[in-house]
């Protein structure tokens, strides 16, 4: 491991132990369960559900960065790889006591992107495939501790830890990163193991909100 | 010696049953009721009477020929009932006792129905022949804590069929262990 994936691994876990209150985990995990079974059956659609779960995720996602940036001492990221390696090693450690392993995949074009010059509010619905990206792999998920997945939703094509993947959107969004965070495989769906797929979308510019001069 | 596990829901429905031979030596049975009934009675009440004690001698006999055959679905039947028939004494016994564990509620012929009672009142009811009281009451507990985790699933409700197969896998090796 590198000094400065070491120096990560410290921080994190100095976090973790010093700086975090702590709550039952069975507790935490009951509730995140009783969330997704209450919204399977108000939408009773699990793509839907999904994309519930990431809105969510997203909301609190835009205000965990402030937390975060707050609590730990860390300055701005060189590249793309060292926001995974701070994401997995700082970040979940913090939150969340789970340290994934970072696989990064870099993009065609090593450079990071310069920030196009596309007009405010497009949003490209699939980012373009060379792209740099990371895959956070989760050894152990505390939001889905004992949970089995009924047929129904193994069919429907739900995720069930999706609001992970809007944590991910929301707080690196509001540090000028749009991302793309799916899902690729998933223990309780039957998969070898739990598998979130990052891939940077742009660099966002400071932008001018509308409306002002 | 084979146990019949039936686990019920707080209202009654069945989540889960299991049947396990055990390979350890049955206890001495007391002789069966239908030997006191005189032979040239052919009342219904002596047919089921011999049927019942035919069945289950005849699954005695065929342990001790090595090959345990269950017998066929006459018997299952006739357990079936047996269980269902012991609610009522576990319902009495729960108003008395104040423990989970109540030791044997019911006896009929030679099966003797032992049961446990969660605090959320689902019911555990062990059909099985011969006395083991340690080792039912072990056996009990171990099925409880892993029915504790199957109802830590945000998807299974107190009334959901147990469909699990780690569940099943583990309640055999649990059984296995202490019957």
């Amino acid at each position: 491991m590198s000094a400065q994936a070491k120096q990560f691994k410290t921080i994190g876990e100095d976090l973790w132990k010093t700086r975090t209150e702590k709550i039952n985990a069975e507790l935490f995990a009951m509730t995140y369960g009783a969330l997704v079974v209450q919204l399977i059956q108000d939408y009773e659609d699990y793509a839907e559900v999904n994309t519930q779960l990431e809105k969510m995720g997203y909301n609190i996602g835009t205000r965990l960065i402030e937390d975060f940036l707050a609590k730990s001492t860390i300055g701005r990221c060189a590249d793309f790889r060292e926001t995974g390696e701070v994401i997995a090693k700082v970040g979940f450690k913090s939150f969340l006591n789970v340290t994934p392993t970072v696989t990064f995949h870099p993009g065609a074009n090593s450079a990071s992107p310069a920030p196009s010059a596309t007009a405010p509010g497009s949003r490209t619905s699939a980012p373009p495939a060379n792209n740099p990206s990371f895959t956070l792999t989760l050894d152990e998920n505390p939001l889905a501790e004992f949970v089995e997945l009924p047929e129904e939703t193994l069919e429907g094509g739900l995720w069930f830890s999706n609001v992970l993947c809007g944590v991910l959107r929301g707080a690196l969004e509001m540090i000028q990163i749009r991302v793309h965070a799916e899902f690729v495989s998933d223990v309780l769906r039957g998969d070898e193991k739990t598998e979130i797929r990052v891939r940077l979308v742009q660099y966002l510019e400071e932008e001018v909100p509308v409306g002002d001069d | 010696m084979s146990h019949h596990l039936f686990i019920l829901s707080p209202s009654d429905t069945p989540l889960y049953s299991l049947t396990h031979l055990s390979s350890r030596p049955a206890a001495p049975a007391p002789s069966p009721l239908s030997a006191n009934l005189p032979s040239w009675s052919t009342s219904a009440f002596a047919g089921t009477l011999t049927a019942l004690s035919g069945a289950s001698s005849m699954a005695q006999m065929s342990t001790q020929g090595g090959g345990v055959r269950m017998g066929g679905g006459q018997d299952r039947h006739v357990i079936q009932m047996i269980a269902n028939a012991s609610l009522d004494m576990i319902e009495d016994v729960v108003r008395r006792e104040n423990g989970m564990y109540l030791k044997a509620v019911d006896k009929f012929n030679e099966w003797t129905i032992s049961a446990f009672v969660t605090p959320g009142n689902t019911k555990f009811v062990l059909l099985h022949e011969g006395k083991n009281d340690d080792g039912i009451r072990a056996f009990f507990v171990e099925v409880w804590e892993l029915y504790l985790k199957t109802m830590m699933n945000p998807f299974h409700t107190a009334h959901s069929t147990i469909r699990s197969s780690v569940f099943d896998t583990r309640v055999r090796a649990s059984a296995k262990k202490y019957l």
